[in-house]
């Protein structure tokens, strides 16, 4: 899935900033979004390694239709779908045409179809899911689940903590370019300014991990009088951290209609 | 009988790795129900005194400690941090780095939550009412502003409802509206909640309005700690150590020429205007304003034409931060821009600077259009320095930070610039050093170098003097004086008052992204109305010098001082000591 | 409380490197998930990742802490907050990666040695994208029914991976990896320990590399560095999957819950279980070390 991230460089950004708001904080309104979070996961879970195994193409094109299904549930921006199916395309026809340098022919298309529909199926499912998901709610249901607390506390505080480091990140950036000078030829396909700020790029490290340093001391300072290694050993503590989750009537509806629909699935891929 | 909280008893402490004692045999003990400041030049160790009465000292530090720490009736070093952390809360002086959580009231419960309160929410809702910011429960961290972040910093360790609380530098980052509001708040938990509250500070007149006393320390040790009135009266000795006591306890220490500190000197503004009531004045009037303008160049430097600046916020909403700004700079003036915190200084030299651009409207700089120009073209120009010196610094030795410029613009003789440069502001003994590891003062002079090394036409500094200790603020002052030599104009956005009396022939006052004041320190000092709607809070002697009614505000305690006979031997002034 | 007489960090200044790492790779990550790559023809040049990031401080401070942080910054920032998480297809980049790391910082003694963080670095590189390329034909492997009745696409998925994983070594590996390294390692020793209130690396083992290195060691190495990592990490991390079981079934009630997930449990719980009974065991030296 290279290509469909490369693809992603049109972001500036202020495009990064609104897109972590709204991939963070607007997904609690749609139908998946208001589940309980541990249905999403396992719900996710069985769609992202269940394809793997299966060669059934009766199965594989209804979990397929399921997850347009969901996808559209989901509201997944169709930015991301685009660039999710460039990507899928891509990597398909690359494979394929490399293969006819080596005595492949038509037949390989096949199977590489199905394997584009089961990639699909499996991308679309955590699309899907991921941005249905609250990455509070997330980081919760990981330690609910039993993944260390540093894990989660790791996701909330990238939320946090984003803002700050770009703001000093771009000062970083201006310091060296207000100091330095840029490239006098910008140089074929200008080269020379790709190299000029990749240098910059670089380089702003230096200070960034100096000045990280400083900040994460305070941070892990303050986590301790704030009692945070306190909680992570504390069962108590976790449960009153995710006293919020509960199972709905929606939650059973939900599952109960996926098992069924597997279950339909499976059972038309005997007959047919 | 009042019951000490806190008893350090002969603790010594070394960081692991260096050789130097950041304690060394410190003595003291803290009442329950005391506000009290610690006091002491950059170094001298009132962070890390702070550090043993939580427990991070000797816990969290692997260093050298020998001595004991008492919290309550608790030895510190049995305890964990956390479990001390219950009633004894710490904000830091980097109060930013310690809000965790990407909502507000998130953060404010995050401790009691951690502790498996089951009232965590309510608690977290009591430290927001408690601070004064439980309207904005429900926002993200970073749409507060730095007051709010501070007020929020503060809550979060009052949710654990704490028996003491430390707060490192309260002030230091705050304009003066929300520093007063910041102690505002500990007044009333010290006085509502019996709290005890333990501040590092620099700034005397807080410790004047607020502590009742006083701890000095200097080198690791703790010399005295003494009632609030006693201790800013010893001016000598804290001038020494590099505090400043108030600007009226100098003046009036000034004009003491025998030494009689029977009850102390004046230290607040009331007590000020007590004492001075009853000096006798010098007539006639010494001072005349020095109302002449810079004579006007016909050319500006710089001019702003209808100049507007919008931001779009995280959440799409656009945000004017500059309303038709219309103005324009000569050569030699000297330029000050004052104002609350997001009133729009920073933002109007950004424009200068060129790192942002206008949405409408054209800033001209020497005759180019900032607008069009890009940041390193600009450069030749105008130098910019960053309110975080640390900001700055993107070499590994001072020398390479002063040369980075010059090297990259292949100026002929560069060595030679950055000799002078490095003596100009005393910094050769320190060139190869990482600038980062330097002392605030230090960093700042550095700063300064790296603009000065730029060989700029203009000059703009933000917030030169913020987180320094007076001490090193006078010296930055001093700095200002040998940049002068370098440039050409020179223009401060800045809330220090007090340098702004000492420094400015001109005068900007902004208020939510306009212009609403442009004169010299008469006119803007003079002005009450002005004063108080661009939340500005002018400093102590100035303020003094109108309360008593003298004919014209006095600026700085020199000029203060000659307006009065200073008394001698038995003067009248005795009896009203 | 006496200076400590060998390298070894507090749980706290374990804390620190970790969220040191974690943000800074992450924010990292977001950039060059951003920056374009240069296509040229099926070959990708791509900037791919800041591995020296994690590199300069798995060799300055903790190679673990660095490198878990490392990659669960990447997960974080690069893929969470631009709305990229890939879901399970993450772990494996996340235990080949942190895996790589944590080598490259292991294998490097002394910091201020240039021939060792070379070596380090490349080798940490090597783990990581070998394995990784492994994962992927195996990923095609297990997705195509019959994959050698095919012709030419064992081939061709061996030759792009092939073509991938020299440019991550050859390209990113050394501008983007070994050269930022070199050039921090040694600028950023002694001076950053103070600042996270701790001492540097002890740096007074010299050992001559010809003399150290060879590649019966190296295949050692490498096998124990994999059991050594993986053994450490459950060490440190308190799995413990499994406690939501009761007051799960409690709230379903029903027994069928467990007919679609049974395929997907028996996958991912199978390697959990032994996860767990791993940590398990691990549980007391945890406690003595705590």
């Amino acid at each position: 899935m290279n290509m469909y991230k490369s693809l992603s460089d049109k972001f500036s950004l202020e495009y990064v900033k609104g897109e972590l708001l709204k991939t963070a904080y607007g997904s609690g309104d749609t139908f998946l979004g208001r589940l309980d979070p541990r249905t999403l996961i396992f719900w996710y879970l069985f769609f992202a390694i269940v394809p793997w195994f299966i060669h059934n193409e009766i199965i594989l094109v209804s979990f397929l239709l399921f997850m347009l299904m969901m996808t559209y549930l989901a509201r997944v921006s169709r930015l991301i779908l685009f660039i999710l199916c460039i990507g899928l395309l891509s990597e398909i026809t690359v494979l394929f045409i490399i293969s006819l340098f080596f005595g492949g022919d038509l037949a390989s298309i096949g199977p590489l179809f199905w394997l584009t529909i089961k990639l699909a199926v499996i991308s679309l499912a955590s699309v899907a899911i991921f941005t249905s998901l609250d990455p509070e709610k997330f980081s919760d249901a990981l330690l609910r689940l039993g993944v260390p607390a540093q894990v989660s506390f790791s996701v909330s505080y990238g939320y946090r903590i984003l803002p700050t480091l770009i703001e000093e990140f771009h000062k970083v950036i201006l310091s060296y370019r207000l100091r330095g000078k840029p490239p006098e030829k910008t140089g074929l396909l200008y080269w020379r300014m790709g190299v000029y700020y990749m240098k910059i790029l670089v380089l702003s490290f230096y200070p960034l991990i100096l000045n990280g340093a400083k900040r994460s001391r305070t941070t892990v300072e303050a986590l301790e009088t704030k009692g945070f290694s306190h909680s992570t050993n504390n069962q108590d503590v976790k449960k009153l951290k995710t006293a919020y989750f509960s199972f709905h009537r929606n939650d059973y509806f939900f599952i109960a209609f996926s098992i069924f629909y597997i279950g339909l699935s499976f059972t038309l891929s005997i007959y047919y | 009988m009042v019951k000490p909280i806190i008893q350090v008893k002969d603790v010594s402490f070394t960081y692991p790795g260096s050789e130097e004692k950041v304690l060394n045999h410190a003595n003291l003990s803290i009442d329950e129900g005391e506000f009290i400041a610690i006091i002491g030049g950059n170094g001298s160790g009132k962070s890390t005194l702070c550090k043993t009465f939580n427990g991070l000292i000797p816990q969290f530090y692997v260093g050298d400690f020998e001595g004991e720490v008492q919290l309550g009736d608790r030895e510190t070093s049995k305890y964990s941090v956390a479990e001390l952390s219950k009633d004894i809360g710490y904000v830091y002086q980097d109060f930013e780095n310690q809000i965790m959580r990407p909502t507000v009231i998130d953060d404010a419960s995050f401790a009691p939550l951690n502790f498996g309160l089951k009232d965590y929410q309510e608690r977290g809702l009591w430290a927001l009412e408690v601070t004064g910011i439980s309207t904005i429960a429900n926002e993200f961290i970073w749409q507060l502003s730095g007051g709010q972040k501070h007020l929020l910093a503060i809550a979060a360790v009052l949710s654990m409802k704490p028996k003491v609380l430390i707060v490192d530098e309260p002030v230091a980052q705050l304009d003066p509206q929300h520093a007063e509001e910041v102690y505002k708040v500990l007044k009333k938990l010290n006085e509502e909640l019996g709290m005890t509250i333990i501040v590092i500070e620099h700034h005397a007149e807080f410790i004047a309005d607020y502590c009742h006393s006083v701890v000095l320390m200097d080198q690791g040790r703790i010399l005295w700690k003494e009632p609030v009135k006693t201790a800013l009266s010893k001016v000598d000795e804290l001038v020494l150590h590099g505090i400043y006591p108030p600007q009226i306890t100098q003046a009036a220490n000034r004009m003491q020429t025998t030494r009689h500190h029977c009850n102390g000197l004046p230290i607040t503004l009331a007590e000020g205007i007590e004492y001075f009531c009853h000096f006798p004045q010098v007539i006639p009037f010494p001072y005349t304003e020095d109302r002449q303008k810079v004579p006007t160049k016909e050319q500006p430097i710089i001019s702003f034409e209808k100049t507007a600046l919008q931001f779009q916020d995280l959440r799409r909403q656009r945000k004017q931060v500059l309303h038709n700004i219309h103005t324009s700079f000569y050569e030699g003036e000297r330029i000050a821009i004052v104002g609350n915190n997001g009133a729009g200084k920073s933002s109007l030299i950004k424009l200068i600077a060129g790192i942002v651009k206008p949405t409408s409207g054209e800033v001209k700089v020497l005759n180019h259009t900032a607008t069009k120009a890009s940041p390193e073209k600009l450069g030749k120009y105008v130098s910019y320095v960053y309110q975080n010196p640390e900001e700055m610094f993107i070499e590994d030795s001072i020398k390479k930070e002063i040369e980075l410029f010059l090297k990259a613009r292949k100026v002929p003789d560069f060595e030679e610039t950055v000799k002078t440069i490095l003596y100009d502001f005393a910094l050769s003994e320190l060139q190869d050093k990482d600038a980062r590891l330097l002392s605030g003062g230090q960093k700042r002079r550095v700063s300064l170098a790296i603009a000065a090394a730029m060989q700029p036409h203009i000059i703009l500094l933000d917030e030169p003097t913020a987180n320094l200790d007076i001490a090193t603020k006078k010296h930055v002052v001093h700095m200002l004086e040998t940049l002068k030599e370098h440039v050409k104009t020179i223009i401060i956005a800045t809330h220090d008052m007090q340098l702004v009396a000492e420094w400015a022939t001109r005068i900007i006052v902004m208020h939510k992204g306009e212009i609403i004041a442009d004169g010299n320190r008469y006119d803007i000092f003079g002005d009450e109305l002005l004063l108080q709607k661009a939340g500005l809070i002018i400093p102590q002697i100035i303020e003094l010098s109108l309360k008593l009614g003298l004919p014209k505000p006095l600026y700085t305690i020199e000029e203060f001082c000659s307006y009065f006979h200073s008394v001698e031997g038995e003067g009248l002034a005795y009896e009203y000591v | 409380m006496s200076i400590q007489k060998s390298y070894q960090l507090t749980q706290s200044q374990k804390m620190m490197v970790f969220i040191l790492s974690m943000s800074l790779y992450g924010l990292s990550n977001m950039f060059t998930e951003l920056i374009p790559s240069i296509q040229l023809g099926f070959i990708e040049l791509s900037v791919e990742y800041f591995a020296f990031i994690p590199l300069t401080l798995c060799i300055l401070f903790h190679p673990l802490y660095a490198a878990v942080g490392a990659a669960l910054g990447e997960i974080i920032f690069g893929e969470l907050m631009l709305g990229q998480f890939g879901g399970i297809g993450e772990v494996e980049k996340f235990i080949t990666f942190s895996l790589g790391m944590f080598i490259a910082g292991i294998l490097v003694r002394n910091p201020l040695n240039r021939k060792q963080v070379t070596f380090g670095v490349l080798a940490g590189l090597l783990i990581h994208h070998l394995l990784g390329t492994i994962v992927d034909i195996g990923k095609v492997w297990i997705g195509v029914e019959e994959l050698e009745a095919i012709s030419g696409l064992a081939e061709s998925v061996i030759v792009i991976e092939g073509i991938a994983l020299l440019n991550d070594l050859l390209f990113s590996g050394i501008l983007f990896a070994l050269l930022p390294t070199l050039y921090l390692v040694p600028r950023l020793y002694g001076k950053i320990e103070p600042l996270l209130g701790m001492k540097p690396r002890n740096n007074k083992v010299h050992y001559s590399l010809g003399q150290i290195v060879t590649p019966k060691l190296v295949v050692i190495s490498v096998v124990l560095a994999t059991v050594a990592f993986l053994s450490e990490f459950l060490s440190e991390s308190d799995w413990a999957f499994g406690e939501w079981e009761p007051e799960f079934l409690e709230t379903i009630g029903s027994w069928f819950i467990w007919v679609p997930i049974s395929a997907a449990a028996l996958i991912s719980v199978i390697m959990l279980i032994v996860m767990r009974s791993k940590s398990k065991s691990n549980v007391k030296e945890l406690k003595n070390l705590g």
